[in-house]
């Protein structure tokens, strides 16, 4: 799975912390999934899109491997 | 979501100090010769006690014993225990990821290590890998989950 983490959170301008703040997780959770080392549960995702008002498949999308 | 068993973060640092002192009393013990009656002796209700000489079990006795072993026995196991599974501040799910997986890494270490011990370690030396495999499962998963906790803050 790839992601567009990072560029969702350059268009809100909030930095990691912020968004986890936002969001209710820990800073390292956010870096873990923009890193693609955590895939997030269905709950937090539907958090993510709300906050930066896109469907989930712009933010996540499934790769070949998946 | 499901219940996570946790303990709150608040008493975590109550866990280092009771761990911590555990250790160094434990340290102390095996390696410089302190004995159990270091600080003393005191009564016990012993459930069930056995008498060495003549192998006769007595039940709930109260007898004196010297306290130091019990003392670093439930320090490593009440702080083990806290520093373990005390959340973190702010305990998410990536988070439980990393404790349950250290967790299983943790019992398996234990339990490899165990499983040789039984095979190739005899007598009074395998008497000392049961006393240690009593707190190891704890300190391996405390040291696992603390390891990945600072990668992940250094990702």
């Amino acid at each position: 799975m790839k992601n567009t983490m990072k560029v969702q959170r350059a268009i809100k301008d909030v930095t990691q912390a912020q968004l986890a703040e936002i969001i209710g997780v820990s800073r390292q959770t956010i870096n873990a999934i923009e890193k693609n080392k955590y895939v997030p549960s269905t709950v937090l995702t539907l958090k993510l899109a709300r906050f930066f008002e896109v469907a989930v498949e712009r933010i996540f999308e499934l790769t070949e491997e998946d | 979501m499901e219940k996570s068993y946790l303990l709150p973060h608040r008493f975590k640092k109550t866990g280092w100090i009771l761990l911590v002192l555990g250790i160094a009393f434990g340290i102390a013990m095996r390696f410089f010769g302190i004995d159990s009656d270091y600080f003393g002796r005191i009564p016990f209700l012993g459930i069930v006690t056995e008498n060495f000489l003549t192998s006769n079990k007595h039940f709930f006795k109260v007898a004196e014993n010297g306290f130091l072993d019990e003392l670093v026995a439930v320090l490593i196991i009440l702080g083990g225990v806290l520093v373990g599974f005390c959340k973190t501040k702010i305990e998410d799910e990536f988070i439980l990821q990393m404790r349950l997986s250290s967790l299983v890494w943790s019992v398996y270490v234990n339990y490899g290590i165990l499983f040789l011990a039984v095979l190739f370690v005899f007598d009074m030396p395998f008497f000392d890998v049961m006393v240690l495999n009593m707190f190891t499962v704890l300190l391996f998963f405390i040291i696992r989950f603390h390891i990945q906790l600072h990668k992940a803050n250094r990702l």
